[in-house]
C-alpha cells in the first residue's frame, strides 16, 4: 500500500498549551487509522490542522507526494480531504441537501442547481442507508439522522482522506453497523480514513492501525493484530486502570423512584423502578423511547397516564422545580444543548440550579461559591486553569464533569444519567464511573440510560431494555449477554 | 397523505401570513373605504420604502447581525439626491450618487463589524447617527426641494403610474399601480433570486446559524457579512429615492426610526434577532401588516394614541400566532422524522 499523506514534525502551541508535539505519522490508502488519546491529548488539533482550520507552527505535511502549502478549509477540501466532525455541523434551518452542498454548491452559472443537488443528495442518503427525503430541513432530524447526513456530505463529494472524529458517540449499534459497512466501502474505493474514537472496542472491528497520542506527543503507531485493548488503555492514559467499571456497593434499599404504568406521546405503560443504592441500566436503541421517560419523569415533559413516586411520594403536578426539591436529578444527554449555558462560567454553570441553598439568605456568597466549586472541580478532576473559565472553552469531557458538578451539588438522592460518557476519553469516564459507584455506595438511586452495551453491563446491577417506546424485559446484570439485551432490543422497533 | 402534504405547506407559509390575512380581512369587513382599488394601490405604495427596508433588515437578521443604520441612510441617501437635485444635477446621476452613498455606509458597516469586531448592534446604530447627522447639516434640517422639470425625464418617469384602471367615478375607484411600486417589486424579486437561487441564502443561514460551520465549510464570513451590509445600504438607498420621489421633496427626518419598523415587521415575519432563522417574504408581509392597520385607522379616523394601542395588540396576537403555529409544525415533523429515521 501507498501512502497519501505523512504528518512530517508537526508542532503546535496555544497559549499555555503545547497541543502538539513534533507528532509524525502516516495515513496509506484505504487504511483505517484510528487515532486514540484522552481529551486534550492533540488529536482534534492534529485533525484541523489537516482540514486547514488550523496552521501548523512548523512541520509539513505531504499529500500524494507533494507538500501542501498555505492550507485552508477550502484547499484542503479541493483536495479531497473532508471531515466529519465530532460537534455536529449542521445548519439547522437549511435542508439536508443544502446543507450536504454548503460551500461547495453545484452552480450553474451564478445560479445554484438545487435539482442535482437533491439528487445526488438522495443517492448519498440511500448509500447511507437512510430514507428520508433531501428537502427535509435539519432542525427535524434526530441526533443520530443528523450524524449520517454529516457522513453524508462527505460522501457526496470525491473524498481521498475522509476524518471521522468520534462518528459513533452518537448513534445505536445498528447505525454503528451501518456505518462500518460504507467504512468498508470506502476502503475498497481506496479512500484513507482517520477514526478517533473514545470506544475503543471499535477499532479492533474496523482499525487497520491505531495511533497513540498524549499530551500532544505521539506515543506509538502500530498494526491492530499487534496490540491489545489494554495495552492501548495504557499507552492512552499514561498509568494503570485497574478496573474500568468499578463495584463498591453495598446493600440494595428501599424504592426510590418508581414509574407507574407511564404514558406519554413516545412511551407508552412504562414502568420501572430503581431503588437505593442500586445503579439500573436502561438499554434500547436511539428512539426508543428512553429519554422521553426520563425527560417525562422529570417533568419536563407531560404524560398522559401514570405516575411518578420519588422516595415513595406520588409527585402531582409535575414540573422540575418540584422533581428537584423531592431529591431527583436529570443529568441530560444533549450537553450543549440542555445541561450548560456555555457561554457562562464553570463557576456560573456550577451553581445556577442551588442558588437557593448555597445563598439561604437570597444574597449571593461569592466566597462560598467559589469555595464550592472548587471543592467539586477537585473531587471530578475538572483540568481547568480557572472556574471563571467559560464552558464554551472546554472539551467535551470536562463540560460533562461540569454538568455532573452542577447536579451532585444539589445534594440529590435519585439521578437519572442520560448516556453520561457519551463522546469522552478512558480516563474520564473511568472517573464518572467511579463518581457513580461513589453515589450508589452512598445509598443514592441511579437510572443509566445508554447506548454502549459494554458500559450498561459493567455498571449496571439491574437493567430494563425499551423498545418501540416500551419496557421489554428486565434483566439482572449478572446472568445476561448483550445478545440477549440486543435481541430484545430490535424486538419492537 | 395529501391532507398531510397539505398542512406541511401550510406550516411551511412565512410566519406573518396568518396575522396578515386576518388584519387585511378585518380591515376589508369594518372600514368602508379600505378594500377600494384606490386605497389598496395607495397602501402599497406607501409601503414600499418599509418593505424594502424589512427585505434588507431580514437578511441581516438571518445572517447574525442587524442593521440600526437603514433609518439614517434612508434620510442620508435622500438629502444627497435631493439637493444634487435642486442642484440642478441629472436625475440619473443624483440617485447614482445617492445609491453609490447608501452602499459607502453598508460597506462601512460590515468593515467595523467583520475587521474591527464592534457588535453590529452598536456599530450599525452609531452609524445611522452619523447618516442622520449628515443629512441634518447638509439640509440644516429643512425640508429640500427642487423644480419642478419642464420636460420628462428619470424623475418624472419613476414618479408616474405605470397602469390606471378606472372603476367608478371617484378617486376610491383608481387603481394607480405606480412605477415606484413596480420598481419595488422588481428589486424585492431580485433579491430573492439571489437569496434562494444562488448561494447568498444559504450561506446567510450558515453565518447566522454557528459562524465557525461556515468557516469550516469554506465559506469566507467577513466577505459575506461585508457584502450583505453593502446590499442593505443599496436597498435603503432606494428607499430613500421611493420616499424622495413619491413626497417630491426631502423632508431631512424622514429615515428616523424606520429601522426599528423595519425590525418589528421582520420579527413578526419569523426572523430571530439571534440569527439563522426567518424569511424575506415573511418580513414583507410583517410590513404590510403594519401599513394594513395604520391605513385602516387612518381612514376611519381613529385618534392617533389608538393606533398606537391597536398595532401593538397586532404585533403580540401574531407572535402568539407564530409560537401557536410553529409548535405544531415541529409536533408533527418531529413525528414524521422519528420514523423515517429508524
Amino acid at each position: 500500500m501507498e501512502e497519501i499523506l505523512s504528518f512530517d514534525k508537526i508542532s503546535k502551541s496555544f497559549p499555555g498549551v503545547r497541543a502538539l508535539d513534533d507528532v509524525s505519522f502516516g495515513l496509506m490508502r484505504g487504511e483505517v487509522h484510528a487515532i486514540v488519546g484522552e481529551n486534550g491529548a492533540g488529536k482534534s488539533t492534529l485533525m484541523k490542522i489537516l482540514s486547514g482550520a488550523y496552521t501548523a507552527d512548523t512541520g509539513r505535511m505531504i499529500f500524494e507526494g507533494r507538500e501542501i502549502v498555505n492550507n485552508s478549509p477550502k484547499l484542503s477540501r479541493d483536495l479531497g480531504i473532508q471531515m466529519i466532525y465530532q460537534e455536529l455541523n449542521l445548519v439547522p434551518e437549511l435542508s439536508i441537501a443544502s446543507n450536504i452542498f454548503l460551500g461547495q454548491e453545484l452552480k450553474q452559472g451564478l445560479f445554484v442547481n438545487k435539482g442535482e443537488q437533491v439528487k445526488r443528495c438522495r443517492e448519498a442518503l440511500q448509500e447511507l442507508g437512510l430514507n428520508i427525503s433531501p428537502n427535509t430541513l435539519v432542525k427535524n432530524l434526530s441526533i443520530g439522522a443528523q450524524q449520517l447526513v454529516e457522513i453524508g456530505k462527505a460522501l457526496s463529494v470525491n473524498a481521498k482522506i475522509l476524518v471521522f472524529d468520534e462518528p459513533t458517540s452518537s448513534l445505536t449499534d445498528s447505525e454503528i453497523q451501518e456505518l462500518f459497512r460504507i467504512i468498508r466501502m470506502l476502503k475498497a474505493r481506496g479512500v484513507g480514513m482517520f477514526y478517533i474514537s473514545h470506544r475503543l472496542d471499535e477499532l479492533f472491528e474496523i482499525g487497520d492501525r491505531v495511533t497513540v497520542l498524549r499530551d500532544g506527543k505521539h506515543i506509538m503507531t502500530d498494526r491492530i493484530e499487534n496490540v491489545t485493548i489494554n495495552g492501548i488503555i495504557e499507552a492512552i492514559a499514561g498509568r494503570k486502570i485497574e478496573n474500568l467499571y468499578p463495584r463498591n456497593r453495598g446493600e440494595v434499599g428501599a424504592p426510590m423512584l418508581e414509574i407507574n404504568h407511564l404514558s406519554g406521546e413516545a412511551f407508552q405503560d412504562v414502568s420501572l423502578v430503581v431503588r437505593e443504592g442500586e445503579i439500573v441500566g436502561m438499554a434500547g436503541l436511539i428512539g426508543a423511547g428512553r429519554s422521553e421517560v426520563a425527560k417525562a419523569a422529570f417533568g419536563i415533559d407531560k404524560y398522559k397516564a401514570g405516575e411518578v413516586k420519588i422516595g415513595g411520594k406520588t409527585v402531582s403536578r409535575h414540573n422540575p422545580q418540584k422533581t428537584k426539591k423531592a431529591g431527583m436529578s436529570l443529568i441530560p444527554e444533549n450537553r450543549k444543548l440542555e445541561g450548560l449555558a456555555l457561554s457562562l462560567s464553570i463557576r456560573e454553570n456550577t451553581v445556577i440550579a442551588n442558588l437557593q441553598a448555597l445563598n439561604p439568605t437570597s444574597m449571593i456568597n461569592r466566597k462560598r461559591e467559589e469555595d464550592t466549586v472548587k471543592e467539586y472541580v477537585d473531587k471530578l478532576n475538572i483540568a481547568t486553569s480557572s472556574i471563571e473559565k467559560r464552558t464554551m472553552f472546554l472539551s467535551g469531557g470536562t463540560q460533562q464533569k461540569v454538568v455532573l458538578a452542577k447536579w451532585l451539588l444539589g445534594k440529590s438522592q435519585v439521578f437519572i444519567f442520560d448516556e453520561p460518557t457519551r463522546g469522552i476519553d478512558v480516563g474520564a469516564k473511568n472517573s464518572i464511573y467511579e463518581l457513580m459507584d461513589e453515589l450508589a455506595n452512598r445509598g443514592a438511586a441511579i437510572l443509566m440510560i445508554s447506548s454502549e452495551l459494554p458500559e450498561i453491563l459493567g455498571m449496571s446491577d439491574r437493567i430494563y431494555v425499551m423498545s418501540g417506546g416500551q419496557v421489554v424485559g428486565e434483566f439482572n446484570a449478572s446472568d445476561t449477554t448483550q445478545h440477549q439485551i440486543l435481541e430484545l432490543a430490535f424486538s419492537n422497533a | 397523505m395529501t391532507s398531510q402534504k397539505r398542512s406541511v405547506r401550510l406550516s411551511g407559509l412565512p410566519n406573518s401570513t396568518y396575522i396578515f390575512i386576518i388584519v387585511f380581512v378585518a380591515a376589508s369587513i369594518i372600514v368602508p373605504l379600505f378594500f377600494t382599488p384606490g386605497n389598496i394601490s395607495t397602501l402599497l405604495t406607501q409601503a414600499c420604502a418599509l418593505m424594502l427596508l424589512s427585505t434588507a433588515m431580514s437578511v441581516c437578521l438571518m445572517m447574525g447581525g442587524i442593521d440600526l443604520s437603514l433609518g439614517g441612510v434612508v434620510s442620508m441617501t435622500g438629502v444627497i439626491m435631493a439637493m444634487l437635485l435642486r442642484g440642478g444635477a441629472a436625475p440619473s446621476l443624483a440617485i447614482l450618487a445617492g445609491l453609490l452613498s447608501g452602499m459607502v455606509v453598508g460597506f462601512l458597516n460590515g468593515v467595523v463589524v467583520t475587521r474591527m469586531k464592534v457588535p453590529s448592534f452598536i456599530a450599525t446604530f452609531g452609524m445611522g447617527g452619523i447618516a442622520q447627522s449628515i443629512a441634518n447639516t447638509l439640509s440644516e434640517k429643512r425640508t429640500v426641494s427642487w423644480a419642478a422639470p419642464t420636460e420628462t425625464n428619470l424623475l418624472t418617469l419613476l414618479g408616474d403610474n405605470a397602469l390606471t384602471v378606472q372603476f367608478g367615478d371617484s378617486a376610491a375607484y383608481t387603481l394607480s399601480i405606480s412605477v415606484l411600486l413596480v420598481l419595488t417589486i422588481f428589486i424585492i424579486a431580485v433579491v430573492l433570486l439571489l437569496f434562494y437561487r444562488t448561494t447568498l441564502g444559504s450561506n446567510t443561514y450558515a453565518l447566522g446559524a454557528n459562524e465557525e460551520t461556515a468557516r469550516l465549510a469554506g465559506i469566507s464570513p467577513n466577505r459575506w457579512k461585508t457584502g450583505i451590509y453593502v446590499g442593505a445600504g443599496f436597498l435603503a438607498a432606494i428607499a430613500g429615492m421611493v420616499l424622495m420621489i413619491r413626497t417630491n421633496s426631502l423632508q431631512p427626518m424622514i429615515g428616523e426610526n424606520l429601522e426599528f419598523q423595519a425590525v418589528v415587521a421582520a420579527v413578526l415575519g419569523g426572523n430571530s434577532l439571534k440569527g439563522g432563522k426567518g424569511s424575506i417574504p415573511g418580513a414583507i408581509l410583517g410590513a404590510l401588516t403594519l401599513f394594513t392597520v395604520r391605513n385602516a385607522m387612518s381612514l376611519s379616523g381613529v385618534n392617533t394614541s389608538v393606533v398606537m394601542v391597536v398595532i401593538g395588540c397586532t404585533l403580540i396576537v401574531g407572535m402568539v400566532i407564530n409560537e401557536v403555529v410553529q409548535y405544531y409544525a415541529a409536533e408533527k415533523s418531529k413525528a414524521r422524522a422519528g420514523i423515517h429515521a429508524l
